[in-house]
């Protein structure tokens, strides 16, 4: 026990002091939660900047910009009405447009008296590969139903009705858990794989083998230090979160346990990799070709259900996908069923890349 | 044990296909001593000691310290041993204070911040004692190095290549140093590439090459048996002189910046060689008389001179 603590002591010094340490425990988290939280802080609903052209100019296309405007998914901008849409599309690098054509009233007073001729066609313009194409057919679509409905005087037969989930929560109270899952993924994994490679190339297991440190206490003290400071980041960034953005998610003792399970996982899979890893630079190339889509593909950044299926199905084989549930789980929706079912995946995954460590790293020669 | 605190028999570490790292060596070393294992790089030296560290397997053969088998018992001295690897680097960012208080806490041992500052005022550091490891000049980095080793008051000290790339002054500083631990009575095990080290700091030299070990003794009886232990050496003479002297009896070599040495096979020849010398009319630009040393027994031996570890024909 007592080498374990002078373990923990000696190398959280260098660790702490060294500044790629302090960075990604401390000031990245923070980073992250700062720049996503300034980006997403204004509801949880972005709006899509819409130009308009209006070719028309009658209180009907003006009425039809107010329903427009209504739906509350888009910002409207107008764009001139002598200039030429594709062209000024191109000239200001615009991925949408929407343009009301000329005659756009007096058609559709046409369309009230017996000569309907079919419905006045106001044309979006945009890239469908884009996110926002799709906010922007949805809000002219909306706008659209609502104008004919209020013109003729039809009583519509079914609206929405909108029941929140989790009223008042952000986007950032569902990123919050992810970042919390990137910072214990690098701080852990990134820094195993590299320092197993450093201690090979610089002769610091050689040195800790002559000592009467063993090699799984070696491991336990870097398990117990990561588990300290990662808890210690995830209460940093959330206090960062929620005095700049008030988030409403919260700290369950759940997800103060997954921490040290997170650590544990990601400890146990640095020293795995670190077992064939012979110089730093190569622990840096490997540790990033696990960790970066391991990254985006577990949910962090992005829910899931975004993902193409055969993503989600490589997501569920990723350890931080079920850290990232069980965080969310715990943090946002409060199912512990759910967060006690991904802690025990992390668990068990831990325990097996633990054990197959301890048995395939060497500290010695062959 | 028959006496000897280190006991190798056969050792032998091979390596597929055909490398023979180390080909069965034998030889003890009694306590207190400083045994120096001299070599060119690759000669098998850190394979060796590291064998005896308890880092390495033989392939076969047997290494015993204090007795015991290290290749299987050798946490029952670890406690009696004290290392300091090749290329030894210490932690970056801990100060050599801290670092002796992180590595006495791996041997389990409590050192007060009073022992701490007497174990690094034994090896000259406690000027820099307020400095991350990273900022310690090569020569301040070793001497840490050492004082780390000799946390648990070891009674064996493997220093492997302790002086590699230390400025002069940094390596007779190391000297020092290493001359002073073996005045308090601890066995020293110090391989390295350079044989004035060897010569000026070991009780007993082993001359490892390709593996095996080609010659052991004192420094003073290799000399003895493999140089000459005085020359004399004729600068500027040329071939001519050279045949002159051969003509008349006198053994003499040509040494390859093209200097010729008279060897004196006993101090008492002296005065007959200068005798007969100074019969012969010779163009002579120098000449003085050199102490040979292990350096020329390297050369006997293995017929090239050692620079930086490396072999120069």
């Amino acid at each position: 026990m007592s080498r374990i603590l002078a373990d923990i002591k000696g190398f959280g010094r260098q660790y702490l002091r060294s500044k790629v340490g302090a960075f990604f425990t401390f000031a990245f988290p923070i980073l992250l939660i700062l720049l996503f939280g300034a980006i997403y802080s204004a509801s949880g609903t972005q709006k899509v900047s819409l130009p308009v052209q209006n070719l028309d100019g009658s209180p009907f296309s003006v009425a039809y910009l107010n329903e427009l405007n209504n739906t509350t998914l888009v910002n409207i901008k107008m764009i001139p009405a002598d200039a030429n849409i594709t062209n000024y599309i191109n000239d200001n690098s615009l991925s949408l447009a929407l343009q009301i054509p000329v005659n756009f009233g007096s058609k559709i007073v046409d369309g009230l008296g017996p000569n309907y001729s079919g419905p006045v066609l106001v044309t979006v313009y945009g890239d469908k590969s884009q996110s926002t194409f799709g906010t922007a057919i949805a809000a002219v679509q909306a706008a659209s139903v609502s104008f004919n409905y209020n013109l003729s005087r039809t009583l519509p037969l079914v609206a929405p009705g909108v029941q929140g989930l989790k009223e008042g929560y952000k986007f950032l109270d569902y990123f919050l858990p992810g970042v919390v899952g990137i910072t214990v993924m690098t701080n852990s994994l990134f820094s195993m794989t590299s320092i197993c490679a450093e201690y090979r190339q610089r002769g610091f297991f050689k040195l800790l083998a002559t000592t009467k440190l063993r090699k799984h206490e070696w491991l336990i003290s870097k398990f117990v230090f990561f588990s300290i400071i990662l808890i210690l980041s995830l209460l940093t960034t959330f206090a960062v979160a929620s005095a700049a953005f008030g988030t409403h998610s919260t700290i369950t003792l759940l997800a103060l346990a997954m921490i040290p399970a997170g650590a544990f996982l990601f400890v146990s899979l640095g020293m795995l990799l670190g077992v064939a890893i012979k110089d730093p630079e190569s622990g840096v190339a490997v540790a990033n070709a696990i960790g970066f889509p391991m990254m985006f593909l577990s949910g962090s950044f992005f829910p899931l259900d975004m993902m193409p299926h055969f993503l989600q199905v490589l997501a569920t084989a990723l350890p931080l996908t079920y850290f990232n549930n069980g965080l969310r789980d715990t943090m946002v929706y409060g199912n512990t069923g759910g967060a006690l079912a991904n802690l025990a995946v992390v668990l068990v995954v831990g325990a097996v890349f633990f054990v197959l460590s301890s048995r395939l790293m060497s500290w010695k020669e062959r | 044990m028959n006496g000897a605190l280190i006991d190798v028999k056969n050792l032998s570490k091979h390596y597929p296909p055909d490398v023979k790292a180390v080909d069965g060596i034998s030889f003890e070393i009694k306590s207190g001593q400083i045994f120096s294992m001299l070599g060119p790089n690759g000669a098998g030296k850190t394979t060796t000691v590291e064998i005896l560290e308890g880092l390495r397997n033989p392939t076969s053969g047997t290494a015993t310290i204090f007795g015991i088998d290290v290749t299987r018992d050798y946490s029952e001295i670890r406690d009696k041993v004290g290392i300091l690897p090749q290329n030894f680097e210490p932690f970056d960012e801990l100060k050599p204070a801290e670092a002796v208080e992180y590595w006495a806490g791996l041997y389990d041992k409590k050192m007060s911040r009073k022992d701490i500052e007497r174990l690094l005022e034994k090896v000259n550091l406690t000027g820099r004692k307020s400095s991350v490891s990273k900022k310690l000049s090569g020569g301040e980095k070793r001497k840490l190095g050492i004082a780390l080793s000799l946390i648990n008051e070891p009674e064996v000290l493997f220093l492997d290549e302790p002086t590699t790339g230390l400025d002069p002054k940094a390596r007779r500083d190391l000297w020092a140093l290493i001359q002073d631990i073996r005045k308090k009575g601890t066995t020293v095990f110090l391989t390295t590439h350079y044989l004035d080290e060897a010569e000026r700091l070991a009780d007993d030299v082993a001359i490892m090459h390709k593996g095996k070990i080609i010659a052991q003794d004192s420094p003073e009886k290799l000399i003895r048996k493999h140089a000459k232990l005085t020359v004399i050496v004729l600068v500027g003479i040329g071939p001519d002189g050279l045949k002159e002297i051969k003509r008349r009896g006198i053994e003499a070599i040509t040494e390859a910046d093209g200097d010729i040495l008279v060897p004196v096979n006993d101090p008492s020849e002296m005065r007959t060689i200068f005798q007969k010398l100074s019969g012969i009319e010779l163009n002579v630009k120098d000449m003085y008389t050199r102490r040979q040393t292990l350096e020329d027994v390297f050369l006997d031996l293995v017929g090239a001179k050692m620079e930086e570890g490396d072999l120069k024909p």
